[in-house]
């Protein structure tokens, strides 16, 4: 017994030991940072010349900032429409690319291909494939006798064109994560289902949607994490317009921060986002709560 | 698979880090400043040292070794270059090194109160009226007294960008304006012998270039694509941008004349088409492949459109006066300036005075970069006299004037105006909500971003 509990303490140290560096960076570069945000988001810092305790102003002049709302907006509607989205494409994917088909490793490929670029490349391309006139959408759509619309460039469309370019590149990643979760399904639960009489429906229904949970869990986080920071796509694709529809939080304090040198005000800005991505993944949480632990 | 996901997400962690990337900046910058004990007080000594160091380093026979930062890679790395070389190989006593930094800005947020500031630094101008009052940049009217230099030499508008409260910052390196660039055979074709010098002959020859067909645009006559230049608009229809007081000054006839010119444009004449231009690239830009007829440009359109030869044949006047024979543009453009954390600040000036105050070298710079140098001696040479392309852009920058010097310019217009603008275009929104509007979000920001100190 002593020598296990011997054991046990030398595998404590090691770990320890291995985890020290992650630990340290994340002190460094994570923990410390979040509570200097919130330090200076009382300040008016402005990085060269000077900082003085400024009180409430900072959070005052927030609260009166009707873009800053306004780009929250624009999120909140981004992330209703992308977030569900993103989930029913990927698992729907994750289902069709988990078949034991020939050549299905190629298809998995592809799918997770876009993944894989930028986002600023990725947006430049898009932005000509949705070109009124001369871009590829357009051009099919009027094989269809569609007359397409100036996609980034109308207020109607423009976040909608921000959604369509930001799910084809997250769902590939997203497909991954469901074919591991599908995976970890074990087969006996489909076979005795199978042997009830259960159609593919069914299954689907009352065994894979609920073992998924954990994964389900898991790609709406980050999913919901990522809507709110929502920034590149948007920032190449439309530079936040036509008239301010695709402006996000992180648009407007990159922009505070960086050119026009309000860190204290932007830190502010910062802090109530960094509220935000905690109250909806706490939502989250709550509304896949299940029975067995999750993650 | 396991690793997939990990990498998954590491690539949120990495978006996440971009965010507090800005908070990351704050706290270097800030123990920094702590260390040394505050921004100010450690400049003034770092100066005055830096000075002795210089002298003795100088005695000793050793070049001095001087930064230079800037943002400009590929082609404009090269010219940078070609100059930086040239100064090396003129004297042996400075040695100049460019650095290419992308996100130049930024670093130079951090550098300019920890230490490794650069020596030399590549400037957007109109950044001056936020920086200089910090006091990260150093004066150089010093330096242009003891060397007799001749403030009249340099165009005045871009010495007023580079100045703050009487103090010049740096010396203009470019100067820019936008001028109509036009498409000689689409004007011939449709039957127009000379290009429009009023608002009334552009949009006539706007609308006699422009073809449709069904709802396809095919041609369109004149580009409503860029609504940041409603400055110049306002410029030639007599207004200003802003009152002397720091505030905005378009709700008035003057903006609702732009409004109501560009309403004609875009919706009786139809010459335009919202997203037009969108997303073509050089290759396919619109007035390159002959889709677009006239459009505002500036000269660093010129290497671009010369690029296709015979293809498109195309001349450039200064922009048509408005309805009161007002003229106007806007004038932009780059200069150096000297960091005041740099610790050779003599020996940098050295340098930014042989670039941007001395003939040959500028017309160096002119040729290498076909930029056009703040230095006015310069213009002088048949380079810039016999080629009927750079005229029109000087006579150009005879009367065109820089953006107003106040710190929320660039937001008032970028997330006040020009939003309104756009649902302006788009017909969501009528000219006197859309002034109206503009005027008040407009007033607001450059009320919450007046205070630069």
């Amino acid at each position: 017994m002593a020598s296990a509990g011997k054991l046990h303490r030398h595998q404590a140290r090691t770990a320890y030991l291995f985890i020290t560096p992650t630990m340290l960076l994340f002190l460094i570069f994570t923990v410390i940072p979040v509570f200097m945000a919130f330090y200076l988001s009382f300040t008016n810092y402005d990085v060269l010349s000077h900082m003085d305790w400024a009180g409430w102003d900072n959070y005052r002049r927030l609260w009166q900032d009707s873009l800053y709302w306004l780009t929250f907006k624009n999120v909140l509607y981004y992330s209703v429409i992308f977030v569900p989205l993103n989930i029913l494409i990927s698992i729907g994917l994750g289902v069709l690319m988990n078949q034991r088909l020939r050549g299905i490793r190629l298809f998995r490929t592809l799918n997770y291909l876009p993944t894989l670029t930028s986002a600023v490349a990725a947006a430049t391309v898009w932005v000509w494939l949705l070109h009124p006139e001369y871009g590829l959408v357009n051009g099919l759509l009027s094989y269809l006798g569609i007359n397409g619309p100036a996609w980034l460039a109308q207020t109607e469309t423009a976040m909608m064109s921000i959604i369509l370019v930001t799910l084809w590149q997250s769902v590939g990643s997203n497909m991954v994560i469901y074919i591991a979760g599908l995976q970890g399904i074990p087969d006996y639960l489909y076979e005795s289902a199978k042997l009830d009489g259960a159609n593919a429906f069914q299954r689907f229904r009352y065994i894979t949607w609920p073992q998924l949970r954990p994964t389900t869990f898991l790609v709406s986080t980050m999913s919901i994490i990522g809507a709110l920071q929502l920034f590149d796509q948007a920032f190449v694709l439309t530079q936040g317009g036509p008239g301010n529809v695709t402006k996000t939080p992180v648009y407007l304090i990159y922009q505070q921060g960086f050119n026009q040198l309000q860190m204290g005000y932007a830190s502010a800005q910062a802090f109530v986002l960094a509220i935000a991505i905690l109250v909806f993944s706490f939502i989250n949480m709550r509304l896949n709560k299940s029975e067995e632990p999750v993650v | 698979m396991q690793q997939r996901i990990i990498k998954r997400e590491a690539f949120y962690v990495k978006k996440w880090l971009s965010v507090a990337s800005l908070i990351l900046t704050a706290t270097v910058a800030l123990s920094a400043c702590g260390s040394s004990g505050g921004g100010d007080k450690s400049s003034a000594p770092a100066s005055s040292s830096g000075s002795s160091a210089s002298a003795s380093e100088t005695s000793s026979g050793k070049p001095v070794e001087l930064t230079f930062w800037g943002d400009w890679g590929g082609e404009g790395q090269k010219q940078f270059e070609t100059m930086v070389d040239a100064f090396n190989k003129s004297q042996d006593k400075i040695k100049v090194k460019y650095v290419l930094q992308q996100d130049m800005i930024t670093k130079f947020l951090t550098a300019a109160t920890s230490g490794g500031s650069p020596d030399i630094l590549f400037w957007d101008r109109w950044r001056t009226s936020l920086y200089a009052p910090k006091g990260v940049l150093h004066p150089i009217d010093d330096f242009m007294a003891k060397d007799g230099l001749n403030k009249g030499d340099f165009y005045d508008e871009a010495l007023k960008e580079l100045s703050y409260q009487d103090k010049l910052y740096g010396l203009p390196l470019t100067v820019d304006a936008r001028a109509l660039f036009y498409n000689k055979k689409l004007l011939s074709d449709a039957g127009i012998t000379n290009p429009p010098a009023t608002w009334d002959e552009l949009e006539q020859a706007a609308i006699k270039t422009t073809k449709w067909d069904g709802n396809k645009l095919l041609v369109s006559g004149f580009s409503l694509g860029d609504n940041g230049l409603f400055n110049m608009y306002l410029q030639q229809a007599g207004g200003t941008m802003l009152t002397d007081d720091g505030k905005t000054n378009f709700n008035n006839e003057k903006g609702k004349a732009v409004l109501a010119y560009w309403d004609k444009l875009l919706n009786t004449d139809k010459v335009y088409k919202v997203g037009f231009e969108q997303g073509l690239g050089e290759g396919t830009d619109a007035f390159a492949t002959g889709k677009l007829a006239m459009t505002y440009t500036g000269p660093w359109m010129l290497t671009t459109y010369k690029k296709y030869g015979k293809d498109l044949d195309f001349g450039v006047v200064p922009p048509p006066a408005g309805p009161n024979g007002d003229k106007g543009s806007v004038m932009g453009g780059f200069g150096l300036v000297v960091p005041e954390g740099s610790k050779h600040q003599q020996e940098a000036w050295e340098f930014i005075k042989w670039w941007t105050a001395n003939k040959d070298n500028a017309l160096l710079w002119a040729k290498t970069s076909l930029n056009i140098p703040g230095y006015k001696p310069a213009l002088e040479d048949p380079f810039f006299k016999d080629d009927p392309l750079w005229k029109p852009f000087l006579d150009t920058l005879e009367f065109a004037k820089i953006r107003p010097q106040h710190p929320g310019y660039s937001v008032m217009e970028g997330d006040a105006l020009v939003p309104n603008l756009q649902l302006f275009q788009q017909k969501k929104q009528d000219a006197d909500t859309t002034l109206k509007k503009a005027q008040q979000r407009g007033d607001q920001l450059l009320q919450d971003n007046a205070q630069a100190k």
